[in-house]
């Protein structure tokens, strides 16, 4: 299951596209994945483009939103871009508010808010 | 709405037709006893559709309906089909489409149901007296309940044919109404606006919520301002609405700002303990597209005052 989902690196930033359903299974490696990837090499910003899935549910979710969370606890910041209109509104209905994560509309937006996140903190 | 459509929305198959014709007593015997009376029928079609006529237009209110000699003629046609349709001893689904396209076309043309069930008696009557007069009394009688059921069967599928063309008539106009209740308006590049007008029931503020998340990822927007100014009551579900659509535009990667905040809504809210944090709230929509552009790195300034005249001369000439 492990490396299904690619995870890019430039410079300083990973990126990651996800285009297959994440199942169960998938979403955990996934998650094991970008944790490796920012412990081998210095990392300071992640971002997640989900726009090739057109439906998410609360465990894909809390996946994705821990992801972020445990990414910031190693210093690495999340950004997800390209959530669908009718993902958003499901999550959102669901109560599934995804606090404390980074979002943007698409990856060029993902990247240039990364940009201003990570000169902010310097 | 065309007769099969009005066979779909009555949902009149086998069932529901077995079902009316029970209610109405409508038996095989009474369809035999009507196919029995086709002689009279044939006899008596013109008679009856004449007279029936005579009575129509002597009215002043049914007249209207009949402006010239050829649509006269053309009715009368259609009527005498429709009165040997009785005695055709049939009554299955070809039968009930055939009498929605007569319902149909009377609501078509604007037939009130009280001139159309008024006309109904006036013919039965008629009817009668061609019985009465035709047949021996107990004879007479019972082709007249046969006919009675049968026709009473037949208005029934009329009423309904008016009530569901009303019905579909006030669908359509909660479309038109939904479709002109979101209007989302770009205001500037990546900048957009949804000015929020009226009653906001859970209906529309799924609406508002759709409309807003479709249209912000379409034009890229980076933020939307939702305007409130012209909401009448933003009680809990409202509010609630808000914060919703606010966190999901936030998911998209965009910000909501709130404006038209009036002091009596600013109350409301919190006196209802609504968690509006998260959002920007303002209470003029002129600052609102002031903080959106502030949002996108971009600020308003004013032209010196010699070159503001020069311009506009230019710009609007």
């Amino acid at each position: 299951m492990r490396g299904s989902i690619p995870i890019l690196r430039m410079g300083e930033t990973l990126l990651a596209t996800v285009h297959v359903d994440l199942h169960d299974a998938v979403a955990e490696a996934f998650q094991t994945d970008v944790l490796t990837a920012v412990e081998k090499r210095r990392t300071n910003g992640l971002v997640i483009d989900i726009s090739g899935l057109d439906m998410v549910d609360t465990y894909v979710a809390r996946i994705l939103a821990q992801t972020g969370q445990m990414a910031k606890l190693m210093g690495t910041t999340t950004v997800l871009v390209g959530m669908r209109p009718e993902v958003s509104a499901t999550l959102v209905r669901m109560g599934y508010m995804m606090e404390g994560v980074y979002t943007a509309l698409d990856l060029d937006e993902g990247l240039a808010l990364l940009k201003r996140l990570c000169k902010r903190r310097r | 709405m065309s007769h099969s459509k009005y066979m779909k929305t009555l949902k009149l198959d086998e069932a529901e037709l077995r079902s009316r014709r029970a209610f109405f007593a409508l038996s095989d015997e009474d369809l035999a006893r009507l196919a029995s009376l086709r002689s009279f029928a044939d006899t008596h079609t013109e008679a009856i559709v004449d007279a029936f006529y005579e009575l129509l237009l002597a009215h002043p209110d049914t007249r209207r309906f009949f402006p010239d000699e050829s649509t006269v003629r053309r009715v009368k046609r259609a009527q005498r089909e429709y009165f040997l349709g009785l005695f055709q001893g049939r009554c299955d689904l070809a039968y009930v489409e055939d009498r929605l396209r007569v319902g149909a076309a009377h609501e078509r043309i604007g037939l009130a149901p009280r001139w159309y069930l008024g006309a109904y008696l006036r013919y039965l009557q008629i009817m009668q007296d061609r019985l009465f007069a035709e047949f021996p009394a107990a004879e007479a009688r019972a082709a007249f309940a046969s006919i009675q059921r049968l026709v009473w069967f037949d208005v029934s599928l009329a009423v309904d044919t008016y009530i569901a063309a009303n019905l579909d008539a006030v669908g359509r106009h909660q479309a038109a109404i939904r479709e002109l209740s979101t209007p989302v308006i770009r205001v500037h590049d990546r900048v957009l606006l949804l000015p929020l007008v009226g009653a906001i029931d859970s209906v529309r503020a799924q609406q508002v919520m759709d409309t807003v998340l479709l249209r912000v990822v379409e034009e890229k927007a980076k933020c939307i301002i939702i305007d409130i100014a012209g909401v009448a009551v933003v009680d809990t579900k409202v509010a609630d609405n808000l914060v919703k659509t606010t966190a999901s535009v936030r998911l998209l990667g965009a910000q909501t700002i709130l404006t038209g905040i009036s002091a009596q809504v600013a109350r409301t809210m919190v006196q209802l303990g609504v968690d509006i944090s998260a959002m920007h709230t303002l209470s003029s929509l002129a600052e609102g597209i002031e903080l959106s552009l502030d949002l996108l790195g971009k600020t308003i300034i004013s032209k010196p005052r010699g070159r503001a005249n020069s311009a506009r001369r230019g710009g609007d000439l």
